[in-house]
């Protein structure tokens, strides 16, 4: 078959096209050499001549010689995407650290505002020595690898772009070009969901052209490959391309770098402290910064410098598909994960609470575990921050606790739900209800899978003692008695059965521990003090009532205000042990003191509280857990704040639709819960009473709706108590 | 509600509401609840204006869905039976009645349990009490208030079965406690003409000899 294409040789030195042109022209010329090689190979139909064999051996010389060539050139651009890769492999590595950097400077940033935020505000020095050292350390603790450090370290976006010229260029010296930081680009790009995957597979098949310089006389290499055709079209406006991703990239890292100065600018607005602490955090902030900066600096020599960069690389890859994976699976992880994790940065500050969670002790140990976890929250960061700008500064200065989701439904009363108390430590609550019962709810024991909702709660026991609505109901700081108040004017203490009883045991008498007998009319309030063991009760007989449960005869003292009628609700005053502020149904707010039983401080509503004293009547009063601040819900749908020094009204707010029933103030006193009758329950931030959250949670039976809702004081759950006859928790 | 001539009406037990006046408001026509709950405040309503009027309570308002009305009178019951149990918590001991008895002629087993077992009596009122909010509030059965699927209506039936017996063991061995809960709210009346009307349990189940000591003074039966 070849051999007449010998006397074509001179046409074969192209290209592989005229070789299927030669197979054409076979035929004709094969028809000369019949003649010349009769007489040596008479016997053969095709005769072979010197001349044409020595063309033959020519010619598959030459072809020998170019297919060699085809190879190397083959080989070179294998070569060429393997260092590709490698680039690659090395950028995303330098991507997560990246990343994981920064999730620790936001972290450390928010941990810093905390505690700052709490020692200007409540004068009180945090336990968070122990947390911050180790944490500083960590970041600046590395020598700083590039010089002229110091000159970016100004907050502008101006100076990012020279920051990312910079390294850039450092990027450049060791040997990777623009490729890689577009690879890098790509990726924080499609983490930030900003990036369709086509156009980045078709970046990384170009690129290779690019990396190794290659001349568009490979273009005959690329030809073996059909499926790189396209790529013919790419290599002129390639390079301009690549231009434009940076600079895409650039917007988007920057937005994102946007967010991260404009939430820490925002916290700067946001607070009414003096220029003092702004230049502290601003000061804070460029810290920060250039921590941010020599972290990237640092960990880009490293990246290079690594030799077992193999395993490594492996593992970032396996990080990423994992991560975009997460990112895939929705919001509800996120929501799930985040809150949580927040607030166990936000739970290393609380005094006593020595128990960090599981997910922020991982963040701080393992790389990996972080990264993943982290970049999840900062995905939905930065998700958030397009999505709801409005709600992102209150999220972001929130620092924890995001948005409540309802996660687990409470359903077992017949009636509505008056009351409602979690657990000081464990995620367990119990529930008072006009149905005369009380429940004990278990949040990590769920209904199995057998109903559609797998957050429904099954109540693990049942407290009946009562013989009308129970009211009220107030849980000891050890989690082991709670006390409930009922329309039956009776007040019974109750031992906590374990949370993990079998609801349907046999019956133990002992679950009622006594009543505290005093109250002739229905008991509406009910306060605990952890410290000094003591309970206060209030009755619509007119009386406040002081108990030590423990003792033999339980009641102290009882206290009464003729003029103002019946007390509504009570409190003790938290940062004044020995004090209470009392409601009473003239919409009078009294504060006492419990030894003396004196009045101390009348906080004033106001002079237009007389006209209409029922339309203003407070439903709730709750003392702020560390300062000197009473809260009030009112009938007239206002929350109203009140100094307990002077008496004076500092805030006034219409805060819902309707009256406003219950409050809770989170255990930092940071966060305000409200709960209405218009079927909403409100989360509001206590430094500038903006709401930060609303959420529709209950049904009205007749014109109520809401009568209680509570935090827990360790973990990131809120509840509601509706007269629907359900409870609500949130995470 | 708000618009209505001024002195608008809101029915609410605000904090330092006397127990005397504790849901003591003006009747609301059943036509101007639009509450999803409106059945029981109806149901609720009713009960509080004469709870010896058992007909009149027994009465569903016009176009009523009977399986929503049995549904919510259930859970009244339920409900109100928690003060039959509060009495009996103190008198009727597992010691005394070990086993959940009326007649002689049947001892009831525990069908809270996984194999049904013979608990005593007060576990056995505590269980099926329990058991019944657990079924009545199941999200699976009974999923909405104001309409409910025919396959759960069924469920019902035995719900009552197992709470009468509680009024029977009440009657046949706490007879002081039974009549004392039973004056104040003439539940077991209520229960058993419940029963019958909506046809819930057969009439051998009836062991309470109180209807009839009502209607047509016999005595036992």
């Amino acid at each position: 078959m070849k051999i007449p294409s010998s006397y074509c040789g001179p046409t074969m030195e192209d290209s592989s096209p005229s070789q299927n042109h030669n197979g054409q022209l076979g035929p004709s010329s094969g028809g000369n050499n019949i003649g010349n090689k009769q007489n040596e190979e008479g016997s053969q139909r095709t005769q072979y001549s010197i001349p044409g064999i020595l063309h033959f051996i020519q010619h598959e010389w030459a072809r020998f010689e170019m297919e060699r060539s085809q190879w190397e050139v083959d080989r070179a651009e294998l070569q060429a995407r393997i260092a590709f890769l490698q680039g690659e492999r090395k950028g995303q590595e330098n991507l997560k650290n990246d990343l994981v950097r920064r999730i620790k400077m936001l972290e450390y940033a928010l941990k810093q505002e905390r505690a700052k935020y709490h020692k200007l505000k409540y004068g009180t020095e945090l336990q968070q020595g122990d947390v911050k050292p180790p944490m500083f350390d960590e970041h600046s603790g590395p020598e700083a690898p590039v010089d002229g450090e110091a000159t970016f370290t100004s907050v502008s976006n101006v100076s990012w772009r020279q920051g990312r010229q910079l390294l850039r260029q450092y990027l450049q010296e060791i040997g990777y070009t623009d490729t890689i930081i577009d690879v890098r680009s790509n990726r924080v790009r499609s983490l930030l969901g900003l990036n369709n995957n086509a156009e980045g597979e078709e970046n990384l098949n170009n690129a290779p052209l690019q990396v190794n310089g290659n001349e568009p006389s490979n273009k005959r290499a690329c030809e073996s490959q059909g499926r790189r055709t396209p790529a013919k079209k790419t290599p002129p406006p390639a390079s301009s391309l690549a231009e434009a991703m940076i600079l895409d990239t650039q917007a988007a890292v920057m937005a994102s770098f946007d967010f991260l100065a404009q939430s820490v600018a925002d916290m700067d607005d946001d607070d009414d402290m003096s220029d003092d602490l702004d230049e502290a955090q601003d000061d804070e902030q460029d810290d920060v910064k250039t921590a941010k900066r020599k972290g990237k600096g640092l960990m880009l020599t490293e990246g290079m410098t690594t030799d077992d960069v193999d395993r490594e690389a492996e593992e970032v890859l396996n990080e990423l598909n994992l991560l975009s994976e997460t990112e895939d699976s929705g919001a509800d992880i996120h929501s799930q994960s985040d809150p949580s994790d927040w607030s166990g940065t936000g739970m290393g500050f609380q005094p006593g609470t020595g128990h960090r969670r599981q997910l922020g002790s991982a963040l701080a140990d393992e790389e990996v575990l972080d990264s993943t976890l982290g970049l999840g929250e900062l995905a939905q960061l930065t998700v958030n921050n397009e999505a709801e700008a409005a709600y992102d500064i209150t999220a972001t200065k929130e620092s924890y606790r995001k948005t409540w989701n309802a996660k687990y439904t409470l359903r077992s009363h017949f009636d509505g739900v008056r009351a409602l108390a979690f657990h000081p430590q464990e995620p367990v609550l119990i529930t008072a209800s006009e149905d005369h019962t009380l429940k004990l709810w278990n949040l990590q024991k769920t209904v199995p899978a057998k109903k559609s909702t797998s957050l429904d709660v099954e109540p693990l026991y049942t407290f009946r003692r009562h013989t009308g609505p129970v009211l009220c109901l107030a849980m000891s700081a050890t989690g082991e008695e709670c006390y409930s108040g009922g329309v039956d004017g009776a007040i019974y203490c109750w031992k906590l059965p374990c949370a993990n009883i079998d609801p349907y045991d046999s019956f133990d008498p002992g679950v009622v521990t006594g009543s505290l007998e005093g109250h002739t009319d229905a008991v509406w309030g009910l306060s605990i003090h952890s410290q000094r063991l003591q309970l206060l009760s209030c009755s619509s007989d007119g009386t406040v009532k002081l108990w030590s449960p423990s003792s033999k005869a339980p009641l102290v003292s009882s206290y009464s205000s003729e003029q103002d009628g019946a007390p509504t609700s009570v409190d003790f005053v938290r940062d004044e042990n020995t004090r209470m502020v009392a409601a009473f149904s003239s919409a009078h707010c009294i504060v006492y003191d419990l030894e003396t039983g004196k009045q101390v401080v009348r906080l004033e509503t106001g002079q237009d509280v007389d006209n209409n004293i029922v339309g203003r009547q407070i439903n709730r009063v709750v003392a702020h857990p560390t300062l000197p601040l009473t809260i009030t819900a009112h009938e007239d749908r206002h929350i109203r704040f009140f100094d307990n020094t002077t008496g004076k009204l500092v805030h006034a707010m219409v805060a819902h639709l309707d009256s406003v029933t219950s409050l809770a103030v989170d255990p930092n006193g940071l966060y305000l819960l409200s709960g209405s009758h218009d079927c909403s329950i409100r989360v509001w931030n206590l430094d500038n009473k903006t709401c930060v959250q609303e959420i529709t949670a209950h049904r009205k039976k007749f014109d109520e709706s809401i009568f209680d809702v509570a935090f827990h004081a360790s973990r990131p759950f809120i509840a509601s108590a509706g007269a629907d006859a359900l409870a609500k928790v949130f995470v | 509600m708000k618009m209505a001539d001024g002195s608008t009406i809101l029915r609410r037990n605000r904090p330092g509401t006397k127990a005397k006046d504790f849901s003591r408001w003006p009747d609301e026509p059943f036509e101007e609840m639009d509450s999803t709950l409106a059945v029981q405040q109806y149901i609720q309503q009713q009960i509080r204006r004469d709870p010896a009027n058992i007909d009149l309570i027994l009465t569903p308002p016009d176009a009523q869905d009977e399986g929503v009305w049995k549904y919510e009178h259930l859970r009244q019951f339920c409900m109100e039976l928690n003060g039959l149990a509060v009495r009996l918590q103190g008198e009727c001991h597992p010691e005394t009645c070990t086993q959940m008895t009326a007649t002689e002629q049947w001892i009831f087993l525990c069908a809270a349990h996984k194999t049904p077992k013979e608990c005593p009596a007060i576990d056995y009122t505590r269980h099926t009490l329990d058991g019944a909010a657990c079924l009545l509030n199941s999200n699976k059965y009974f999923p909405s208030r104001v309409s409910i699927k025919e396959s759960s209506v069924a469920k019902l039936g035995s719900v009552c079965r197992r709470v009468y017996r509680i009024f029977s063991h009440a009657y046949f061995h706490h007879r002081t406690i039974f009549d004392e809960f039973e004056n104040e709210t003439y539940l077991c009346r209520r229960f058993t003409a419940f029963v019958t009307k909506y046809n819930l349990m057969s009439k051998d189940n009836l062991i309470v000899p109180i209807l009839e000591e009502e209607g047509s003074g016999e005595t036992d039966a």
